[in-house]
C-alpha cells in the first residue's frame, strides 16, 4: 500500500512498475530518495516549526520576569525564568475560578447535547418517525445560524428566566444550539448499523429504552467518542455566548476570563501568556490523548 | 411525497410563525418591573479599579466594611476598558449590581436623566457627607431632578510626570512656559529619548484626551472648554483650530509608538526611560511597581498664554447606585461608608496613595508627590474633570477616533475637525 | 409485516410513544433556545430598542439607516475581504499543506498534529499570542529588524492600513490545520489506480493533480467552502480580541460590528439588522449545505 502510494506521489518518473524496481542505477536511486526524504522532511520540519513558533513563544514568555520584559521588549530574547506568573494569573488573575467554571459548563453541557442528540438521532434513524427528514434538517440548520442573531434575544431571555449571570444560562443555550448538530452526526452514523440487531431484540421483548441503552449507543460509541472529543474543544473554547449571558468576573468561564485578565494585566504579557497557557492546557490534553477520535470527528460531520 | 411533505412543511411552518408572532410581544421585549424593595445577599460592588493596587485596596474596604455590621458587600472588578463599555447594560439590565465605581457632573447626569441611579438625598443629609464642600455639592447633584445620585471619595490630578533620576541623568529641570517645554523636548531627542510618551494606544484612546482639554483649556481657557464639551460651541470654530496649531509645535516630539499602546505600556517606557515625560494622571502609579512611586515627580503642563486664567484637570471619583437595586437600604449604608474619612485612609493606605481624598478630615498618604498635587489643585483657578466626565460616556469615542487619526494624519485636521463636529451633533441632540 | 420492514430499510415502521419523546426532547430545548430567540431576532430588526423602555416599531428604518451608514459598509466589504481572504488562502494553503503531509511515513504524525494543534487552542488565546507578537516592540518588529526589514515595522495593530491584515493572520493560523484534516481525509479516499492511469498517460505532477486531485475532491471541496463561508461569518473572537474592530473600524466585520453596536451601544433592534444581514449573507450557504445534508439523509 505504501509502495504504491510511493510510486504515486513520487517526483520520480523513472520507477513506474513498482518499488523495487529501478530503472536508474542503483545508486542515484538511493541518493535521490534519501535526498527527497531529507527535503521533505526539511521542508516539513521547517512548516511545523513555523507554526509551533507562537506556542513556543508563549510559553517563554510565561516564565519571563515582568521586569525582564519592561526592561528588554516582550520580543526579546529571555533573561529571567519564574512561574510566579502563573501563580499571578492562577490566583490574582482569577484563572483558577475561572477553570473551575469551564468544567463546571463543558462536563454538564457534552454531556447533556451528546444524550439528547443520541436519543433524538436514534429515534430519527432507527423508528420511520413522521417528518424525519424534515426535523433532522431543522435540527441541523440551527446549528448553522449565525450566533449573532439569537445574541439579543438570549441575553434578555435569560434576562427573564432570571438565570442571567448563572452558568445555567450558558449551560442551556450551548445545548440548545449544539444538539442538531450532534443529532445530524449520530444520525447519519446510526443508520448504517444493520435492522437485523434490533429486530431481534425486539422479538426478545425489549423496549424501545433499552434498544436504545443496551444495543444502539454501545455501537455508536466510536462517534461518540469522536463527538465527544469534538464538543468539548469547541464549548471550552466558546467566547460568544459566554460574554452574553455572564456578566460578573467570577462566573466567566476561562476563554471569557481570558479577556478580562488582559484587561487587567495590560502590559503585563508574563502574566496574560501565563493565563493563555492555562486556558489552552485542557483542550490541548484532550487532543493529545485524544487525536484520533479528534479526526474522525471532524470528517463525521464536515462542519465547523 | 416530496410535494406532500412540503405543503405540510409550510403548514405547520406558517402555524409556527403566527404562534411565535403573538408570542414575541409578550415574553423578551418585557421590562422588568423595577422595584427598590428588600431582598437578601450581599451588596453588589461592580468596580472598575482593576489596576493591582487599586483592586487590592478596594478588597480591603470591602472586608473592613463587612466586619461592621450585618450588611455584606461583595466586590465584582471588571477590566477599566470592560467597565467602560459594559457600564450601559449594567444599569439596563434587570438585575443590575447594586453600586459603581464611576464619575459624578456631566457623566453622571447621562444617566440620571433616564433614571437610572438611585437618589441619595438622605445620605447626604448624614454625618459622613454634612461636612463636604459644596462645590463637590453642587458637582453630585442631578441638573435635571435637582436630587443628589452621587458619592465622591477621592480625587486626583493630571501632570508631566517623569523619573526624577531620569531628569538628572539627563541634565534637564521642570519647564514652566510652553517655550522652556519645547526647549525641554529638543534637549531630550537630543539625547536619543522620546521626548513626550503616550499611551493612547490599545484600549485607552482616551489618553489622548487629556492634550486636548490641557491645550484648550490653556489656549482658549476652562469656560470656553466646558462650552464646546456642552455643545455650544462647535469642533469646527476656529479656536479649536488653534488647539491643535499649538499641538503641531509638539506633536514632533511625541513617542512614534504612542497610540499603538495602551498607557499601561507607555508608563512601563516612562520609568525604563526610553521616554522623557507624560500626560498622565495619577491613577498610572496603580498599575507601576510600587519601588518606583518615590522616584516620580511632575510638572504642571506648561503655561502658554499668560492671560487665561489657570486651570487644571481634577477629576473626582466615587460611586452611584442603580435605581432598580433590591438592596437599597444596604446600598445607602455602603455609600455611607465610603463617604468617611476612615474608608477613604484605608483606600489610600492600600493602593499607591497617589489620590486626595474628599472628606475634609481624612489624610493623604503625606508623600511629597502628593503635597504638590494638592497645592497644584487648590492653586488653580478652576478645575475641569476630563473630557468625558466634562460631556457623556458617549462623547468620548468622538473624541477618541477624531485625536489618534489626528495623531497619525495630522495634514487631514480640517476634514477631522468637521466629522469629530457631526458626530459630536449626534451625541448632543439625543 | 416486520421482515419486510427490516429487508426494505433497517427502521421500524410502529413509532412508539416513547421514542416520539426521544426526538421532542432535544427539539424543544433546541426550540425554546435557538428557533424562538430567532424569530425574536428577526422582529427585533424591525424596532427601534434601548433595552430599557418598551420597543418602538419602526419597519424597515434600520435597513434605511444601515445603507447610508459608512461604518456599515466598511464592515460589510471588510466581511467581503475576509471571506475571500481567509476563505481562499486557508483552503489552498490547507490543500498545500494535506499534499505534503498525505504519504504516510515516518514522522508524520508529529507534522499533521504540529499544524493541527492551534485548532484545540480557542480564538481568544490564540489572538493574545499574536497580539503579544504584534506589540511595537515584540517578536515580529524584533526579526524585521534583524534581518535587515527595519523599515517594515508597523505598530500592526494600531495601524489603520496593516490592523485588518493583522487579525487575518492569527486567524489564518488556525485554520488551516482544520482544513488540512479535511482534505488529508479527501486525499485519502483518491483510488490510486486513478494516478497509475493518469502516469501510464503520461501527464506530469501538476497534470495529475488538475485532472485527478481535484475533481476527486469535489466533494471536499464543497464542506470545506461551507465551512470556510460559515465560520467567516462567525469569525468574532479573534477580532475581537485583538483590535475590537479598531483602528476606527479598519478591522470592523459585520459580526463585531453586531455586537458593539447591540452590547455597547445600546442599539437592540439596529443591532438585530446587522444580526438579520449576517444570516441572509448565510442564508444561501446554509440551504446548499441542507439541501446536500438531506440527500445523504435517507
Amino acid at each position: 500500500m505504501t509502495a504504491t502510494h510511493a510510486t504515486a506521489h513520487s517526483e520520480d518518473t523513472e520507477s513506474k512498475a513498482g518499488p523495487a524496481e529501478v530503472v536508474a542505477p542503483r545508486r542515484s536511486w538511493l541518493h535521490s530518495r534519501k535526498l527527497r526524504t531529507t527535503g521533505f522532511h526539511l521542508t516539513a520540519s521547517l512548516l511545523s516549526a513555523l507554526w509551533l513558533l507562537p506556542i513556543v513563544l508563549v510559553l517563554i514568555t510565561s516564565t519571563r520576569t515582568f521586569d525582564d520584559i519592561a526592561a528588554h521588549g516582550v520580543g526579546s530574547w529571555p533573561h529571567s525564568f519564574t512561574f510566579d506568573s502563573f501563580r499571578q494569573a492562577w490566583v490574582d488573575g482569577g484563572q483558577q475560578r475561572a477553570l473551575i467554571n469551564s468544567m463546571l459548563v463543558t462536563i454538564p453541557t457534552v454531556a447533556l447535547s451528546l444524550g439528547l442528540a443520541s436519543m433524538a438521532a436514534f429515534a430519527l434513524s432507527r423508528y420511520d418517525m413522521p417528518f424525519r427528514r424534515v426535523l433532522l434538517l431543522l435540527m441541523l440548520g440551527g446549528n448553522l445560524l449565525p450566533p449573532q442573531i439569537l445574541l439579543i434575544p438570549v441575553s434578555k431571555l435569560s434576562e427573564v428566566l432570571g438565570i442571567y449571570d448563572q452558568l445555567y444560562a450558558l449551560i442551556g443555550v450551548q445545548v440548545g444550539f449544539g444538539v442538531g448538530f450532534y443529532v445530524f452526526v449520530l444520525h447519519g452514523f446510526m443508520r448504517s448499523i444493520p435492522g437485523e440487531i434490533q429486530q431481534a431484540a425486539v422479538i426478545d421483548g425489549a423496549g424501545p429504552w433499552q434498544i436504545y441503552w443496551r444495543i444502539i449507543l454501545p455501537l455508536a460509541r466510536p462517534a461518540l467518542a469522536a463527538l465527544t472529543a469534538l464538543s468539548f474543544t469547541w464549548i471550552f473554547n466558546d467566547l460568544l455566548w459566554a460574554i452574553t449571558v455572564l456578566r460578573t468576573d467570577t462566573q466567566m468561564p476561562i476563554t471569557a476570563s481570558l479577556i478580562g485578565l488582559q484587561g487587567q494585566y495590560v502590559s503585563m504579557w508574563n502574566v496574560i501568556a501565563a493565563g493563555s497557557v492555562i486556558a489552552a492546557a485542557p483542550t490541548v490534553a484532550v487532543f493529545l490523548r485524544f487525536q484520533r477520535h479528534f479526526v474522525a470527528g471532524l470528517n463525521l460531520g464536515a462542519v465547523k | 411525497m416530496t410535494a406532500f411533505n412540503a405543503t405540510r412543511r409550510r403548514f405547520l411552518i406558517g402555524t409556527g410563525a403566527v404562534g411565535a408572532g403573538a408570542l414575541l410581544s409578550s415574553c423578551v421585549t418585557q421590562s422588568p418591573s423595577a422595584s427598590g424593595g428588600k431582598s437578601g445577599g450581599p451588596v453588589t460592588l461592580q468596580s472598575n479599579l482593576s489596576s493591582p493596587q487599586a483592586k487590592t485596596a478596594m478588597e480591603q474596604i470591602v472586608a473592613a466594611f463587612g466586619k461592621r455590621g450585618d450588611t455584606k458587600a461583595q466586590l465584582n472588578t471588571v477590566a477599566s476598558e470592560t467597565f467602560r463599555t459594559q457600564l450601559p447594560t449594567y444599569l439596563t439590565s434587570a438585575n443590575p449590581p447594586d453600586a459603581y465605581t464611576w464619575y459624578p457632573g456631566s457623566v453622571a447626569e447621562s444617566y440620571a436623566k433616564k433614571d437610572l441611579l438611585l437618589e441619595l438625598d438622605d445620605i447626604w443629609t448624614k454625618p459622613e457627607l454634612a461636612g463636604y464642600s459644596d462645590a463637590l455639592k453642587k458637582l453630585c447633584t442631578s441638573a435635571s431632578s435637582g436630587k443628589k445620585v452621587f458619592v465622591p471619595t477621592s480625587y486626583y490630578w493630571w501632570g508631566m510626570f517623569y523619573r526624577k533620576s531620569n531628569f538628572a541623568k539627563w541634565g534637564v529641570q521642570e519647564p514652566k512656559t510652553w517655550d522652556e517645554f519645547l526647549d525641554l523636548c529638543d534637549k531630550l531627542k537630543s539625547k536619543g529619548v522620546a521626548p513626550i510618551g503616550l499611551g493612547a494606544g490599545g484600549d485607552t484612546p482616551w489618553v489622548a484626551s487629556a492634550w486636548f482639554d490641557y491645550l484648550n483649556i490653556r489656549v482658549n481657557g476652562a469656560t470656553y472648554h466646558r462650552e464646546l464639551l456642552a455643545g455650544k460651541h462647535r469642533f469646527d470654530d476656529p479656536e479649536v483650530r488653534k488647539v491643535f496649531d499649538k499641538w503641531d509645535e509638539a506633536r514632533p516630539y511625541f513617542d512614534p509608538n504612542g497610540t499603538a499602546i495602551p498607557f499601561q505600556d507607555a508608563t512601563t517606557a516612562l520609568l525604563q526611560g526610553r521616554t522623557g515625560m507624560m500626560l498622565i494622571g495619577t491613577f498610572f502609579a496603580d498599575a507601576a511597581p510600587k519601588d518606583a512611586l518615590g522616584d516620580l515627580d511632575f510638572f504642571q503642563f506648561p503655561i502658554i498664554d499668560p492671560k487665561v486664567p489657570v486651570a487644571e484637570e481634577a477629576p473626582t471619583d466615587g460611586y452611584f447606585a442603580s435605581a432598580r437595586t433590591k438592596r437599597a437600604d444596604g446600598v445607602k449604608e455602603l455609600l455611607r461608608y465610603l463617604a468617611t474619612a476612615e474608608s477613604q485612609e484605608l483606600y489610600i493606605k492600600s493602593s499607591s496613595g497617589t489620590v486626595l481624598p474628599t472628606h475634609p478630615d481624612a489624610k493623604d498618604a503625606g508623600t511629597p508627590l502628593v503635597a504638590k498635587g494638592r497645592k497644584l489643585v487648590e492653586s488653580a483657578a478652576e478645575i475641569t474633570q476630563f473630557f468625558n466626565r466634562d460631556s457623556s460616556d458617549a462623547l468620548q469615542p468622538t473624541a477618541d477616533t477624531a485625536l489618534v487619526h489626528y495623531l497619525a494624519k495630522p495634514k487631514e485636521i480640517g476634514s477631522i475637525l468637521t466629522t469629530w463636529q457631526r458626530s459630536a451633533q449626534k451625541i448632543w441632540s439625543q | 409485516m416486520a421482515l419486510i420492514g427490516s429487508t426494505r430499510r433497517s427502521r421500524a415502521t410502529r413509532v412508539p410513544p416513547v421514542v416520539l419523546a426521544f426526538v421532542l426532547i432535544p427539539l424543544l430545548a433546541e426550540a425554546f433556545w435557538v428557533f424562538w430567540p430567532a424569530l425574536q431576532g428577526f422582529y427585533l430588526s424591525l424596532t427601534s430598542w434601548d433595552g430599557l423602555a418598551a420597543p418602538k416599531f419602526v419597519g424597515l428604518g434600520n435597513y434605511s439607516e444601515m445603507v447610508h451608514d459608512a461604518v456599515f459598509r466598511t464592515a460589510a466589504i471588510n466581511t467581503v475581504l475576509w471571506l475571500l481572504l481567509f476563505g481562499g488562502l486557508s483552503a489552498a494553503l490547507g490543500l498545500g499543506a494535506a499534499m505534503l503531509l498525505q504519504k504516510e511515513r515516518r514522522g508524520i504524525g508529529f507534522y499533521r498534529a504540529a499544524l493541527f494543534l492551534p485548532v484545540v487552542f480557542s480564538l481568544v488565546a490564540t489572538a493574545l499570542v499574536w497580539q503579544a507578537m504584534y506589540q511595537p516592540d515584540g517578536l515580529i518588529n524584533n526579526v524585521l529588524e534583524a534581518v535587515g526589514l527595519g523599515g517594515w515595522k508597523h505598530a500592526w495593530l494600531a495601524d489603520q492600513d496593516t490592523a485588518f491584515y493583522a487579525v487575518i493572520v492569527p486567524a489564518l493560523w488556525r485554520q488551516v490545520g482544520y482544513v488540512m484534516v479535511l482534505y488529508l481525509a479527501g486525499l485519502k479516499g483518491i483510488d490510486p489506480a486513478l494516478y497509475e492511469a493518469a502516469k501510464v498517460d503520461g501527464a506530469s505532477r501538476w497534470q495529475q493533480f488538475r485532472f485527478v486531485t481535484l475533481p476527486q475532491l469535489r466533494s471536499v471541496n464543497a464542506v470545506v467552502l461551507s465551512v470556510i463561508v460559515i465560520d467567516s461569518l462567525r469569525s468574532f473572537d479573534v477580532v475581537w480580541a485583538l483590535t475590537r474592530g479598531g483602528p476606527y473600524h479598519s478591522s470592523e466585520l459585520l459580526s463585531t460590528y453586531m455586537y458593539s453596536t447591540a452590547f455597547q451601544s445600546l442599539r437592540l433592534g439596529y443591532g438585530s439588522a446587522l444580526a438579520v444581514v449576517i444570516f441572509v449573507l448565510a442564508f444561501g450557504v446554509i440551504v446548499s449545505y441542507l439541501v446536500r445534508a438531506f440527500r445523504e439523509a435517507d
